[in-house]
């Protein structure tokens, strides 16, 4: 093979200060026999690959060791930076990304909104829905229902062990940013297609939420949600919760169905969407995505 | 001061290793890291299917080991996107199209019907506009995988601090896969746990005739993930059910259990390897778990560089083990700390002990070049037309049984590649032959089968 040859010349040896090109020909000196190359230094200091010791030993070793961090970081959030308490700024540089971009993301080929004949048929099932919430065993879910409403976060960073922890706020930063730029451009596809809302057309639908005061398909708490599990699981597939992190979001858009505000199609489409934008989403959101990274590695 | 002291003293005492090791206990490669007995036969190349995350093609190591043209990315959209492809539309593709893998499967069917059609000549490499999930700022995991598999020795060219200066000197990366000779087909998919992409990146990887898939990942199937649900019900209804937030749509459901039967299916034909898990489960992570003696699953455990099955890799129900890293374990089963760990602290640490089987060996892998993947860089846009600054951010250290189970895909394309294994061999005579190769060792009273090329000569563990 080609360069077989070079394996035999040099070698990596991996030290505790990086990894070393070891030229086998250079006789043995007073210092060891690595050979320097000038100029390939990423930081301060000898060694080629400082870098290479700024992972975390056990980061890619196990999706399950993730959670171990988590222990020791026992900060209490009141004493985080202002991300973390719920609002971020304008995120205007991913907005401009964003609008740069425009021709990626604003004529995806999402499937059409069903017949109103079906949506009809839809809204059988929101009745339905609509009656077993007032059941006793759906108290958690009426609860959450409530709580999503609201622009929050714990239906996402409880499964991933962040909720009370310190030291996310690039994480969640993450996540608003993802909030703010999906909500632009679901209102967007929501415009498009203009559908009505279930209870406009089953007025016998009585949401628990007030009207939101657009239209309904996609599902923007579908498309927000799926999009944060799309960019998480891509940014960390190791974390154990990155699947979980789907069915959070899947739950989270079906309470909306449940509330009597969205068709199970718009869930759907919501997911549709998610899905088709991510690499854009991906690309726009690089450094958030990178910045929120190294608080997992 | 005490502290910094005390620091010093832990972070500089682990030992220096050789970042090939793992070849050279395998004993693929010779102590001068020249192939151990073997030269490549084979007229074509052995093709590896690895069912991961997208990789960092660019990495000078992986030039030439990405099959481009059949990298497939079912990221962002069900039936693919072709990410790397020249043309907007697919050329010609040599395919097992007649297959019968998904016989008796209909969902799996329907798919492949599908997927067929969508592969045909002058079909259009991705569908309205929908962009591939491949960037490589976020390809870290794929490329690792990719490097221990197939990686190739390269000469790179280094960065000339004179600006004026013409010439930039080479720069060797003396690093190389187990199968330099192979070529790899990235199929790149989503962790949603839905069925059907896993179904089509294996229906694709059977489609190409891959003589090995590598799956170095769960999947996250809501009922067999947690293979100790079964049989724990709640009013009737299987615990795994009741416990799901969501509601399971019956076709959903139909085709995680036809994935089953298909990966079973498809390893009759040619080996799968996938990671046995690293979270000492009891019979491995499905589907690792699906191993058994009359399919062409190979479940794959880890070993430390001292010849120990790593602190977190199982024993039980696993095909092979393979070199990777270890981790600290403190539970009534063993104490096996890392003595020279910053911060390690004697207190209350009984002394009989096991500390003396960690060791601090990783793999060490490719890895995205610049500040993205598993090691930063201090450049944000390294390798500035192929001039490299820095080659630390380029590899990184990896483990886990994902890494192991790499160096087995590794394996056993070696084996076609040199002749050793039969061109034609399917994924049972595949297995048969790696385990073949295997020398059984032991752990104290736990027996494992490890890999080693020349299989006359026992396996000699750097860190022991």
């Amino acid at each position: 093979m080609e360069h077989d040859e070079l394996l035999k010349t040099h070698n990596f040896i991996v030290t505790t200060k990086g990894l070393e090109l070891k030229d086998k020909s250079i006789q043995p000196t007073g210092v060891g026999d690595t050979a320097q190359f000038d100029g390939l230094n990423p930081g301060a200091g000898g060694g080629g690959s400082l870098s290479l010791l700024a992972l975390n030993r056990n980061r890619n070793r196990n999706r399950n060791r993730n959670r171990n961090r988590n222990r020791n970081r026992n900060r209490n959030r009141s004493f985080m930076d202002a991300v973390s308490t719920g609002g971020i700024l304008e995120p205007w540089e991913e907005r401009d990304a964003l609008h740069q971009r425009r021709s990626e993301w604003v004529a995806l080929p999402l499937t059409p909104p069903p017949t109103l004949q079906t949506l009809r048929r839809q809204c059988v099932d929101l009745l339905e829905k609509q009656y077993l919430l007032q059941q006793p065993d759906q108290e958690m879910r009426r609860a959450e229902i409530d709580r999503e409403s609201q622009l929050e976060l714990s239906g996402y960073l409880r499964p991933l062990g962040i909720e009370n922890t310190g030291g996310y706020g690039a994480t969640e930063a993450l996540f608003h940013v993802i909030l703010a730029l999906t909500d632009e451009i679901g209102l967007r596809y929501k415009d498009r297609f203009n559908v009505l809302r279930p209870n406009q057309i089953e007025p016998r639908l009585r949401p628990v939420l007030p009207f939101p005061g657009h239209a309904s398909f996609p599902s923007n708490h579908s498309y927000q949600s799926f999009s944060i599990a799309f960019l998480f699981s891509r940014m960390l597939p190791e974390h154990p919760a990155s699947s979980e992190l789907f069915q959070s979001a899947r739950r989270i858009a079906e309470n909306r169905e449940w509330a009597g505000v969205h068709y199970a199609a718009d869930t759907q489409a919501g997911y549709e969407l998610a899905r088709m934008t991510a690499p854009v989403l991906e690309k726009v959101c690089e450094t958030k995505m990178y910045e929120a990274l190294s608080e997992w590695i | 001061m005490r502290d910094y002291i005390q620091k010093s003293v832990h972070t500089e005492n682990y030992p220096s290793f050789n970042a090939l090791w793992h070849l050279q206990v395998m004993g693929v490669r010779d102590a001068n890291h020249q192939p151990n007995g073997w030269s490549a036969q084979r007229t074509g190349r052995t093709r590896v299917a690895m069912i991961d995350t997208s990789v960092a093609p660019s990495h000078p190591n992986l030039q030439g080991v990405i099959k481009s043209d059949l990298a497939i990315d079912l990221y962002s959209s069900r039936l693919g996107v072709f990410p790397y492809l020249d043309e907007d539309k697919l050329g010609h593709l040599d395919l097992n199209s007649n297959t019968s893998v998904a016989e008796n499967l209909p969902g799996c069917k329907a798919l492949l019907v599908e997927l067929n059609d969508r592969l045909t000549h002058g079909s259009l490499a991705s569908v309205d506009g929908v962009q591939p999930m491949t960037s490589e700022a976020f390809s870290g995991h794929g490329t690792a995988i990719a490097g221990l598999i197939g990686a190739r020795p390269a000469v790179s060219k280094k960065h000339n601090d004179d600006v004026m200066a013409k010439q930039h000197d080479d720069l060797p990366l003396p690093y190389v896969g187990v199968d330099p000779e192979c070529e790899i087909v990235p199929i790149s998919t989503n962790f949603d746990p839905e069925p059907r992409g896993l179904i089509i990146a294996l229906l694709y990887a059977e489609l190409i005739r891959a003589d090995v898939i590598v799956m170095p990942r769960i999947i996250p199937d809501p009922i067999r993930e947690m293979a100790e649900l079964n049989g724990h019900e709640h009013n009737g209804k299987p615990l795994a059910e009741v416990l799901a937030p969501v509601t399971y749509v019956d076709d959903d459901i139909a085709l995680w259990k036809e994935l089953t039967q298909l990966m079973v299916n498809i390893s009759q034909a040619r080996p799968i390897v996938c990671a046995a898990g690293n979270s000492n489960e009891e019979f491995g992570i499905y589907p690792a778990n699906l191993a058994s003696d009359d399919n062409g699953i190979i479940s794959v455990g880890a070993v430390n560089a001292k010849g120990f099955i790593s602190g977190y890799s199982s024993a039980n129900n696993i095909t092979v083990h393979a070199p990777s890293d270890d981790s600290e374990v403190f539970d009534r089963s063993e104490i096996r700390l890392d003595e020279r760990r910053d911060g390690y602290n004697p207190e209350g640490i009984p002394t009989q002990n096991a500390n003396d089987k960690f060791s601090s060996f990783d793999i060490i892998s490719t890895d995205v070049p610049g500040k993205f993947g598993y090691s930063g860089s201090a450049f944000g846009n390294e390798m500035d037309n192929g001039i490299m600054r820095e080659f630390g951010s380029y590899y990184c250290r990896f483990g886990g049984t994902s890494a192991a189970s790499a160096l087995i895909a590794g394996f056993l394309a070696l084996g076609k590649t040199s002749g050793e294994l039969a061109d034609t061999a399917d994924g049972i005579a595949s297995k048969t032959w790696l385990l073949s190769k295997c020398k059984t060792l032991s752990d104290q009273d736990l027996q494992f089968r490890f890999p080693v090329w020349t299989n006359c000569v026992a396996p000699d563990f750097p860190d022991s």
